[in-house]
């Protein structure tokens, strides 16, 4: 066992996820058997090695700093159902 | 023969030839789909209902198509097999869409598939399952399992999917059809719902490998919207007559000789061997021992790391599922989240925030992705030494319906040959070699970076040698 | 036992808007005044399937701000995603440069105490995307007891960059002179405009008590500070409460505090703040910035304030406050020296600009950039007073004539009627006699050496001077008055 339950529980919370007792149960199972496939790792020498980030040179391309205004804004509002006016309606931030 | 029985390049050449019309091949595919859909499943959303105008001068002018739902689609509802994008009507198209689109080519439907990609049986979607077109108890395989399913049974001559770890090619194995999982940067990704972002890749399945040919030609090639996409790589996809393996060295991975296979992939891979022997091709060995050992650990660890900050922007503020009675806004992503999303996502969500986690960041996510660099450059040595490799897709034959594994690990591990290549950003064609009694199986071959072009060449050779799928039943009785 | 005593130490981070037309990642204009999500799109909107696209300008940006801050440029830097969620940040993680950033370290200049200078080293500046904007309805506005929160995106995506500096600062004002420097750094780099009122720039700090016990007290950051005075007094009360703690022997718990502006006072952040490892951003490549490139920004860098501020007051004589007020705008600086390239002298000119010029300016309610007189316009007034051929108060006359009237100096003395050189002799004598004979009472009162201080006396003066439209000496006018009566 790498994590306990209540360790799962909390990680599923910090994703806001909500589990059920047995989906808990089930997640537990699943990420203690996940950890234990990666424990593989431990084998490599990896010190030396570099993260891999893309899989040849690749530079970030930049684009002019033009505005090309997006056509239809009230087309991203409508897809929502806490749109109010021209604002996003949310419930309070802070919690009790 | 109906129309819908058609390949590709013989409905563009017969629309060419004014032999039917487009209208004649809608009606026809549509019947198709209206046949099977209700014993396979294959799509999420019908957009057959009337037939739209269309480029009449594109490259696929009037070819009916299919493309996975996580590929965003102006103004109709896109949902990447999950609950939480709810009735979602995407404010854009996806670049490869678009361009399929300006070619002409008419949308039939949005292809199910497992829940944001995650998934190798198409059995993990909000919508429900599909099944085989060749074996309706069967799976069709995932997460393209929708896509694949199509075109085996008819429904449209090609289609796309996408491949994070085999996607595509797992899937087009088997349901008996042709699948390419191009080189990482080939296609744009702008607009396709990311699982894994440094793996995702867009490709086409058809029944033929020239069909492939025909659909990459258009949606290959730099997109601004995608700052992975190439831009000074060349990608030319026709047809080429002279193309040949004479003196090509096609090689077997030796770590993976100890493994075991389902008798019938066991035999393709012989007689496929024998096959590029036969046409001048050397057949020879290379050695993976990390990519053998550690790729699935490695991948399973990078995907679920970007998945779920990839995950993180369904909140139920901006778009689909969401709750309106929440005290709190934590307690509306809690429920949110915890309903909108489905159990495989969920728990892949919780492993990629474990990993990613300060305490455990170096352990594991860093650690893999040093991992991948050793697993980039065993690639980048082998393909020093061979132009191909020649593998399984799959260790075994599609499974029934509804089975479920109760070690989640054990399913990964079927992924073993497909998955490597995503990590190495390298193209993959999963081609048909025949049928063991009712069920096609399919083999992989795997090329150097950007040498998709190559690969279909010499798939169109193994085609001329080992025949062209059938369409499948369909559950037709 | 000797009485304790505490030294603060203090970090600060910076976030500033950088200045460009359109965002970070995507197209949209970067006007957040706009009316609430009209400058929107899929990308900033953290769309499903949408990818970043970065922005050329806002690399210049980074680097000339880099440069404003002695930093040096990293010629390949990279994208992180931070993950937390808020319902202002679309994406449920901001893409960051946090680990790699665009620039080494650098430094900023202060005074300490004891008027010494003293670097401030700034660890990295790296450039981010900003998060949506959010309003709170609760009746101040604040986020604590407000039942519903109102979310506008138009500033999710605008580009930042963050500051971070090491923990070298160790007092409220240090900290207030590090940022108004670095604010006017920026702003001279051209890479922001910094406008305060407009949110372009905030502050976080860590503050943390070291005693002279040994004992070092626990980090505290404190977050929500969006101008100099709130920093300043965010700052304060966290020493005098920290301090507090420790003289109680208490401990000081690790946290994040907000500062809240309206009691001024700082309270524990309810809202737990989850900091995970950043994964790198898959959907960006590495920024790679050649030393072509940034040869090319760093000649465009001009002198920056504070060296500009020095270089007066060293090699020219002028005082710290004036050469501070000249520099605080670059092309006010920029119109000093050309005067004095003009050939004025350097510290009266600063005087003049320092009162005159900025008198104009804020009557006019206008900027340097508008001001019409030419440089070598009030050089040739500045010299003209140092030379006597025009009085102080003539220059000034001249000065006013030509603000209004956009003439020349020549044309100004002739349309005021001055004789160049002044009124002196029999024609200020007899200036003086009509001033005598027009004020009999004051007279007397002098005379009868009731005016021990001689404001009477002064006050005479004044008259002459301004019947002579100042154009006689002030020391020629009061040994005239004295002449004529005794
Ligand atoms: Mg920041
Ligand atoms: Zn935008």
């Amino acid at each position: 066992m790498y994590l306990t339950s209540e360790e799962v529980n909390e990680i599923a919370l910090e994703s806001r996820l909500m589990l059920t007792e047995q989906e808990l149960a089930g997640a537990v199972k699943y990420i203690n058997n996940f950890l234990d496939a990666l424990q593989c790792f431990k084998e490599l020498d990896l010190k030396d090695v570099e993260p891999f980030s893309f899989a040849e040179a690749i530079e970030c391309p930049l684009r002019e700093d033009k505005v090309i205004p997006f056509a239809d804004n009230e087309a991203i509002l409508h897809e929502s159902e806490h749109v109010d006016g021209s604002y996003f309606k949310v419930p309070r931030i802070m919690e009790e | 023969m109906e129309l819908y029985e058609l390949n590709l390049l013989m409905m563009t050449e017969g629309l060419k030839a004014k032999k039917f019309s487009a209208s004649e091949i809608f009606e026809s595919c549509k019947k198709r789909i209206d046949a099977c859909e209700p014993s396979i499943h294959a799509l999420i959303t019908r957009t057959d209902d009337t037939m739209p105008t269309f480029n009449e001068n594109g490259a696929l002018a009037g070819i009916p198509t299919v493309i996975k739902d996580n590929l965003c689609t102006k103004g109709l509802r896109t949902t990447a097999a999950s609950k939480i994008l709810g009735n979602w009507r995407p404010p854009y198209d996806a670049t490869a869409w678009s361009k399929l689109k300006d070619a002409g080519s008419i949308l039939m439907g949005k292809a199910n598939m497992d829940e944001f990609a995650m998934g190798n049986t198409c059995g993990n979607s909000a919508f429900g399952p599909t099944m085989n077109p060749n074996d309706t108890s069967l799976v069709p395989g995932g997460s393209s399992g929708g896509s694949a399913a199509a075109v085996s049974a008819g429904y449209v001559p090609f289609s796309l999917g996408s491949d994070t770890g085999g996607s595509i090619r797992q899937p087009a194995s088997f349901c008996g059809v042709y699948g390419l999982k191009p080189t990482y940067g080939m296609v744009s990704r702008y607009g396709l719902i990311s699982y894994g972002s440094s793996l995702d890749q867009i490709g086409p399945f058809a029944r033929t490998v020239r069909d492939l040919q025909l659909v990459m030609s258009v949606i290959s090639g730099h997109d601004n919207m995608d700052s992975s996409s190439f831009s000074d790589r060349p990608h030319d996809f026709s047809y080429n007559e002279k193309a040949s393996v004479k003196g090509k060295k096609v090689a077997l991975v030796k770590e993976f000789a100890d493994f075991t296979l389902d008798a019938p992939i066991a035999d393709a891979m012989k007689r496929t061997a024998k096959i590029l022997e036969d046409e001048g091709a050397v057949i020879t060995e290379v050695s993976l021992p990390v990519v053998s050992k550690y790729a699935v650990a490695c991948y399973y660890a990078l995907a679920m790391s970007e998945a779920h900050t990839n995950l993180e922007r369904y909140d139920g503020v901006r778009l689909g599922y969401t709750v309106k009675d929440a005290r709190g806004i934590k307690e509306m992503f809690e429920r949110v989240r915890s309903h909108g999303f489905g159990a495989e996502v969920k728990a892949r969500i919780i492993a990629g925030t474990c990993l990613t986690e300060p305490t455990r960041c170096e352990e594991y996510y860093v650690a893999a992705t040093k991992v991948r660099t050793l697993i980039a450059q065993e690639f980048t040595r082998a393909f020093g030494e061979t132009d191909y490799i020649l593998q399984p897709v799959t260790p075994s034959m599609p499974g029934k319906v509804g089975e479920v594994d109760d070690d989640a690990m054990k399913g990964y591990e079927a992924d073993l040959y497909t998955l490597p290549v995503n990590l190495a950003g390298l193209p993959g064609l999963s081609f048909f070699t025949g049928y063991a009694g009712n069920l096609p199986v399919g083999l992989q071959l795997i090329g150097k970076r950007w040498s998709d072009s190559e690969l279909l060449d010499t798939g169109i050779i193994l085609e001329n040698h080992l025949g062209s799928p059938r369409i499948a039943n369909g559950g037709v009785k | 036992m000797a009485e304790l005593t505490f030294t603060p130490v203090i970090g600060i981070e910076i976030h500033i808007r950088l200045k460009s037309d359109s965002k970070l990642f995507c197209s949209c204009s970067t006007n957040t005044d706009a009316p609430a999500n009209t400058n929107i799109c899929p990308v900033c909107m953290g769309l499903p399937g949408t990818l970043p696209h970065m922005n050329h300008r806002v690399v210049e940006q980074g680097m000339r701000a880099g440069f404003a801050l002695n930093c040096g440029i990293r010629p390949k830097s990279l994208f992180f995603r931070k993950s937390y969620f808020y319902p202002d940040l679309p994406k449920g993680h901001q893409i960051s440069q946090c680990d790699l950033p665009i620039t080494t370290s650098g430094y900023i200049e202060v005074h300490d105490a004891d008027g010494n200078l003293k670097k401030i080293r700034v660890h990295h500046l790296h450039l981010e995307e900003d998060v949506g904007s959010l309003h709170h309805s609760a009746s101040d506005g604040r986020l604590e007891g407000a039942d519903t929160s109102y979310v506008d995106y138009n500033r999710s995506g605008t580009p930042l960059a963050e500051i971070v500096s090491e923990p070298d600062v160790s007092s409220s004002a240090e900290a207030v002179e590090y940022v108004m420097t670095l604010r006017r750094r920026v702003i001279y780099s051209g890479a922001s405009d910094v406008e305060l009122e407009k949110g372009m720039m905030r502050f976080d700090a860590n503050v943390s008590m070291k005693c002279s016990d040994g004992r070092w007290g626990h980090k505290v950051e404190v977050k929500n500070m969006n101008s100099f005075k709130a920093l300043e007094r965010a700052i304060e009360y966290e020493i005098v409460r920290q301090k507090k703690i420790m003289l109680q022997g208490g401990e000081v718990i690790q946290e994040t505090r907000h500062w809240n502006d309206a009691k001024g006072i700082t309270s524990s952040s309810r809202v737990k703040e989850n900091y995970r490892k950043f994964i790198v951003e898959p959907d960006l490549p590495p920024l790679y910035i050649d030393q072509e490139w940034i040869d090319k920004v760093a000649a465009t860098m001009p002198e920056m304030p504070d060296v500009r501020a020095n270089r007066y007051v060293k090699d020219w004589g002028v005082s710290q406050e004036v050469a501070d007020v000249l520099t605080d705008d670059r092309n006010l600086a920029d119109y000093f020296e050309d005067c004095v390239k003009a050939g004025a002298n350097p510290v009266r000119t600063a005087n003049w600009v320092r009162t005159e010029v900025l008198r104009v300016l804020n009557e006019k309610g206008v900027k340097i950039s508008d001001f019409t007189m030419k440089p070598e316009t009030l050089a040739g007034i500045v010299s003209r007073v140092d030379g006597k051929k025009l009085s102080t108060t003539q220059g000034k006359e001249v000065f006013d004539w030509i603000c209004a009237n956009n003439g020349g100096i020549d044309e100004a003395v002739k349309a005021l009627g001055i004789t160049e050189g002044g009124i002196a002799g029999n024609a200020l004598a007899d200036v003086i006699a009509s001033v005598i004979a027009a004020n009999p009472d004051v007279i007397d009162e002098i005379k009868s050496g009731k005016d021990k201080k001689g404001k009477k006396l002064k006050f005479l003066q004044g008259l002459v001077m301004k019947e002579t439209k100042g154009q006689a000496k002030p020391q020629e006018v009061s040994e005239a008055i004295e002449k004529a009566l005794n």
